[in-house]
C-alpha cells in the first residue's frame, strides 16, 4: 500500500472525529517541546531542575493574571452592550430630528471620541496613564497596583468589546425587526427578543478573540507592579537567575490556558449554531439539528 | 374595518403615495394589484404603521390610529402582516416563532402560547415541523409559518404583501391553498399580489393602483373582464397575456 493510500485512510477514520484530532496534534505538539527541552538541558542552556521546583511559584501570579482578565472583561461587556447600541442606532436617531436627536447626538459622538482614543492609543500607555493618576489619588494602598490595572484593562477593552457589539447589532437584518415590528413588540422587546440573541451569536467567536487578546494584555500590568504571570517571570529570571526558564515556564502557562479555552468556545459555538444564522458552513447532511445543550 | 383617508407618503424626493383612499370590510379579501413602485407595499405597511403617514388618515373601526397618543404596537396586534421575505426569526423554531408573540406581547403563559402555536402550525399543515429552524424549511413552508405567526395573535385582519412573490414555483400553491381556507373562514385580508388566479377565484374586490393613486377598483370580473380605464386595461391586458 502507497503512502498516498494509508494516508488517504487514516483522514478517513479522522475526517469526523475533531476532538481525536485536536488531542493527536497537541500530543504531537506536547511530545516535541518535551524534546526541546530535554535537548536545551542536555547543552546546559536550562535546568529542568529549577523549572520542577519553581512551577508552583506560578500559582498565584497565574489566578492574578486570571482574575484581572476575567473582572475587566465582564464588566466591559456591561458597558459595551449600551455603548455598542448607541454606535449602531445612533445615526438613525440623529436623523430623525427633533428632542431624540439633541440628546442622542453627544452621546453617540462621546462614544465615539472614546473609542477612537482607546483604539488609537497604546494599552501600555493607557496603563500607565491610569497607574500614575490612581498613584497620586490613593498613595500608599498597597491594592492600587491591582486595582489600577483591572481599571486599566477594563477602560482599554471596552473600547473594543463596543465595536465587536455594535457590529454584531448591525449585522441583525431589518427584515428581522420588522418581523418583529409587525407583531407588536415594542422596540425595547424587538432589541431584547431579537436584536440582542442573534447579534451576540454572531459575534461569539469576536468576543473570545478579545478575550484572548485583553487576557495577554494582562502580561503588561506586571510593569505597574502587579504581580501577575509576566511580573512572576521576570522575578524568577532577576532574583534566581534563571530567566530563560522562567519565561518558557510562563509561556507554557499562557499557552495551556489560551488553546484549551478557544478550542472549547469553538466547540460549544459550534454546538450552538443555529442554521440559516450567520453560519459559514452548511448544517451537515441528514444529520439535521443537533439537541441544545447537550454536552460531550 | 380598516379606512384609508387621503394618505400621502414622500420617500426623500419621492411621492410614494399621493392620496390615496380606501375602505376594507369586515371579513372581506380586497386584493391589490399593479406594476412594481406603485406604492402598494408602502400603502400596506401604512396600514399598520410599519411606515407613518405624512398626511391623510388610517382608521381602524373608526378609530384614527396615525395618532401620537396611540402606540403603534396596538395597532399591530390588531392588523397582523405576511411579508414577502417571510421575515420568520432565523434564531427560532417554527413553534417558537408563533410563540414568541403570543408570550411576549399577549403575555400569555408558556402553556397556554405553546398550546394556541401548535394549533395555528396544524391550521397551516405544518405540525410536524415545529421544532425546524426556518433555515431547514422550504420556502412554502416558512411563508406558512408566518402566516400562523400572523394569525395566533388573533388579529381583525391580516395584511399580505406579495406573499409568493419570493417562492419557487412549487411552493406558491401551498401558500395559496392556506390563504384561500382563510378568506373562506371569513378572514379580513388585504393582499398585495401578482397572482391574478388568486385574485379573480378568492378576491371580493380588486384594487389597480399605479404611480401611487387608485386607478380603479370593482369586483374581479370588472376589474379582469371590463376594465375602464386605459391603464388597468394595458395592465390587465399583459398580465393575463
Amino acid at each position: 500500500m502507497g503512502v498516498r493510500a494509508s494516508a488517504r485512510k487514516v483522514w478517513k477514520v479522522l475526517e469526523n472525529r475533531p476532538l481525536v484530532r485536536s488531542t493527536i496534534a497537541i500530543a504531537s505538539l506536547l511530545a516535541l517541546a518535551g524534546l526541546l527541552l530535554a535537548s536545551l538541558a542536555e547543552v546546559k542552556l536550562i535546568s529542568l531542575g529549577f523549572m520542577a521546583d519553581n512551577a508552583s511559584f506560578l500559582l498565584v501570579p497565574a489566578i492574578t493574571s486570571l482574575t484581572a482578565t476575567m473582572v475587566s472583561f465582564a464588566v466591559g461587556i456591561v458597558g459595551a452592550i449600551p455603548m455598542g447600541l448607541i454606535r449602531s442606532f445612533g445615526p438613525r436617531l440623529m436623523k430623525g430630528g427633533g428632542r431624540t436627536a439633541l440628546l442622542t447626538a453627544p452621546l453617540y459622538g462621546g462614544v465615539t471620541a472614546y473609542i477612537e482614543a482607546i483604539r488609537g492609543t497604546p494599552a501600555l500607555v493607557q496603563i500607565f496613564l491610569v497607574a500614575q493618576v490612581s498613584g497620586i489619588l490613593f498613595p500608599g494602598n498597597p491594592n492600587i497596583p491591582f486595582l489600577g490595572g483591572v481599571l486599566a484593562l477594563t477602560l482599554n477593552t471596552l473600547g473594543y468589546q463596543a465595536e465587536v457589539f455594535r457590529a454584531g447589532f448591525q449585522s441583525v437584518s431589518q427584515t428581522q425587526i420588522d418581523g418583529a415590528k409587525a407583531i407588536g413588540m415594542r422596540p425595547r422587546q424587538v432589541f431584547a427578543h431579537i436584536t440582542l440573541p442573534q447579534g451576540t451569536r454572531l459575534i461569539t467567536l469576536p468576543l473570545l478573540n478579545e478575550w484572548l487578546s485583553l487576557f495577554k494584555a494582562s502580561a503588561l500590568l506586571g510593569i505597574v507592579a502587579v504581580s501577575e504571570l509576566n511580573w512572576a517571570a521576570g522575578y524568577l529570571g532577576n532574583n534566581r537567575s534563571h530567566p530563560i526558564e522562567a519565561y518558557i515556564m510562563v509561556s507554557a502557562v499562557y499557552l495551556a490556558i489560551i488553546i484549551p479555552l478557544g478550542k472549547a468556545v469553538g466547540y460549544w459555538e459550534r454546538r450552538h449554531r443555529t442554521p440559516g444564522l450567520g453560519t459559514a458552513e452548511p448544517t451537515p447532511a441528514g444529520r439535521g439539528v443537533r439537541p441544545r445543550g447537550l454536552t460531550l | 374595518m380598516i379606512s384609508v383617508r387621503n394618505v400621502h407618503k414622500w420617500f426623500g424626493e419621492l411621492h410614494v403615495l399621493k392620496g390615496v383612499s380606501l375602505d376594507v370590510k369586515k371579513g372581506e379579501a380586497l386584493v391589490i394589484i399593479g406594476p412594481s413602485g406603485s406604492g402598494k407595499s408602502t400603502l400596506l405597511r401604512c396600514m399598520n404603521l410599519l411606515v407613518s403617514p405624512d398626511e391623510g388618515d388610517i382608521l381602524i373601526d373608526g378609530v384614527r390610529v396615525n395618532d401620537p397618543k396611540i402606540r403603534p404596537e396596538w395597532v399591530r396586534q390588531q392588523v397582523g402582516m405576511v411579508f414577502q421575505s417571510f421575515n420568520l426569526f432565523t434564531h427560532l423554531t417554527a413553534l417558537q416563532n408563533v410563540v414568541i408573540g403570543l408570550t411576549k406581547v399577549k403575555r400569555l403563559s408558556s402553556t397556554e402560547a405553546e398550546r394556541i402555536a401548535r394549533f395555528e402550525l396544524e391550521r397551516v399543515g405544518l405540525a410536524d415541523k415545529a421544532d425546524a429552524y426556518p433555515a431547514q424549511l422550504s420556502g412554502g413552508q416558512q411563508q406558512r409559518v408566518a402566516i400562523g405567526r400572523a394569525l395566533a395573535l388573533n388579529p381583525k385582519a391580516v395584511l399580505f404583501d406579495e406573499p409568493t412573490s419570493a417562492l419557487d414555483p412549487e411552493y406558491i400553491r401551498e401558500v395559496l391553498d392556506v390563504m384561500t381556507k382563510l378568506a373562506n373562514e371569513g378572514m379580513t385580508m388585504v393582499v398585495v399580489t401578482h397572482e391574478m388566479g388568486f385574485a379573480q377565484n378568492v378576491g371580493d374586490r380588486v384594487l389597480f393602483m399605479a404611480d401611487g393613486i387608485v386607478v380603479e377598483e370593482g369586483t374581479p370580473e370588472e376589474i379582469f373582464e371590463r376594465p375602464q380605464q386605459d391603464r388597468t386595461k394595458t395592465f390587465v391586458g399583459t398580465i393575463l397575456g
